[in-house]
């Protein structure tokens, strides 16, 4: 079998479902599940044996599968992420997840902001309108998985909200405040719920 | 703020095309100027967007006036929409504009959960629109902002024909346009104006209802004393 191009540590390529050793001896890792007394892999990869930390109470070693083909990342609860609005309604926005912590996704992922989720403070009388528009990409990072459609997405710190976006003349608008962004063509100030950028 | 007021533009109530410079703001500074539908700014321009009569409302608010058959949602406006579903927290209602609007069931006076009005589809509603912007469906409301009904709500009986929306601003035009102050003085009958171009007729007599809607159909590009003259005429036939 060929070696993978990701680096390995030299253990055997193991499928899923394979038995990889005894729960007695081993903790299932990255990769691999227990069932019962047997430890077995759930992805494609190869076998490593990750030794236990020192002075923790369980002395068994860690059995990990690495090295399988990337998957792209998956958005994970607490992860930051890039997404490009879609859609925006009285009472939620949907937007597309492009980045995941800095790495682009090879599936298309749906995320949704709902309007408690827009900002911290007086988050009743928030306004969709004055705070996105289709287009507009924002910062925001994963509160759960959601539902079968979309991941449930929060702007609600300094940092998050709307980092880039379009002014309706075409220019390119650029933030004055972390309620305002003013377009650079025209000079007329459109209302967003700005990302403070450092 | 300027004392010195700012020059209005040469083109104040003629006729515009999209395309048009309405002002160049180059030689203006520290002016605000406010635009209504029809005029955009373009770098150190206004320009027109759409066709219609330029006005100005003194000092300084510019707007196009154009009627067309399909309506754009602009807030605080009057409308007659027909409901099309109904949904848990809403009715959706058509108002001709290029989204379906949506009414909160509890947007009625003295509205609760357990009073919701049972509105099947087909329902003619007058309302004012209460939010409206170019992504987001438009929300109604039936009721005035201090929270009375007003005459808003359910319409019962009488007859709705479509018209363009610079007919509709004609009829709800005080004083009173000619037409319907001809038609006032011989007949009695009702009447609800959408500003989205829609009409409500109602009258106890269903010849005096094809009447009146006939008379104002035909009234769109009368003047003053043709529609009178016109009006005279139709009643002629009736006695």
């Amino acid at each position: 079998m060929a070696a993978t191009a990701m680096d390995h540590d030299g253990g055997d390529m193991v499928t899923p479902g394979e038995l990889l050793g005894n729960s007695l001896t081993l903790v299932a890792g990255r990769g691999a599940y227990t069932e019962g007394r047997s430890v077995r892999a759930s992805v494609t990869g190869h076998r490593r044996i990750v030794p236990p930390a020192p002075g923790s109470d369980d002395q068994r070693s860690t059995v990990e599968v690495v090295g399988h083909k990337a998957h792209g990342a998956v958005p994970q609860p607490g992860s930051i992420v890039i997404a490009r609005i879609t859609k925006v309604m009285a009472r939620m926005a949907s937007a597309d997840i492009m980045c995941v912590d800095s790495k682009a996704i090879k599936e298309k992922f749906t995320g949704m902001i709902r309007q408690q989720d827009v900002r911290a403070t007086e988050i009743d009388k928030v306004d969709m309108y004055q705070s996105y528009r289709p287009g507009d990409i924002v910062r925001a990072v994963v509160l759960s998985l959601g539902d079968a459609r979309a991941y449930y997405l929060s702007t609600a710190k300094n940092e998050l909200g709307v980092v880039s976006a379009q002014s309706i003349a075409g220019g390119t608008l650029v933030p004055i405040s972390w309620t305002e962004m003013q377009c650079d063509l025209t000079g007329q100030i459109e209302q967003r719920k700005v990302a403070k950028v450092e | 703020m300027e004392s010195r007021r700012p020059p209005p533009s040469p083109l104040v109530d003629s006729y515009v095309v999209p395309g048009d410079v309405v002002l160049d703001l180059s030689e203006m500074t520290n002016q605000t100027i406010k635009l209504g539908t029809g005029l955009r700014q373009e770098c150190d321009t206004i320009q027109a967007t759409s066709a219609g009569m330029l006005r100005l409302s003194k000092p300084n608010k510019y707007w196009v006036e154009s009627s067309q058959k399909r309506y754009i949602p602009s807030v605080e406006d009057t409308v007659l929409g027909i409901v099309v579903d109904t949904k848990p927290d809403n009715f959706v209602v058509d108002i001709k504009g290029p989204n379906l609007a949506f009414l909160p069931v509890l947007a009625f006076e003295g509205g609760t959960r357990r009073n919701i009005p049972k509105f099947e589809i087909g329902t003619l509603i007058y309302a004012r629109v209460v939010k409206a912007n170019s992504i987001m469906n438009p929300e109604l409301s039936c009721m005035d902002v201090t929270g009375k009904a007003a005459e808003f709500g359910e319409l019962k009986g009488g007859y709705v024909f479509d018209s363009s929306t610079g007919m509709s601003r004609m009829l709800l035009s005080s004083p009173t346009c000619p037409v319907l102050e001809a038609l006032g003085k011989k007949l009695s009958f009702e009447i609800a104006v959408g500003l989205n171009g829609r009409v409500w007729v109602n009258a106890p007599a269903a010849d005096t209802v094809i009447l009146v809607s006939n008379a104002i159909m035909r009234s769109e590009s009368l003047s003053g004393i043709k529609q009178r003259a016109m009006v005279e005429n139709l009643l002629e036939r009736l006695s």
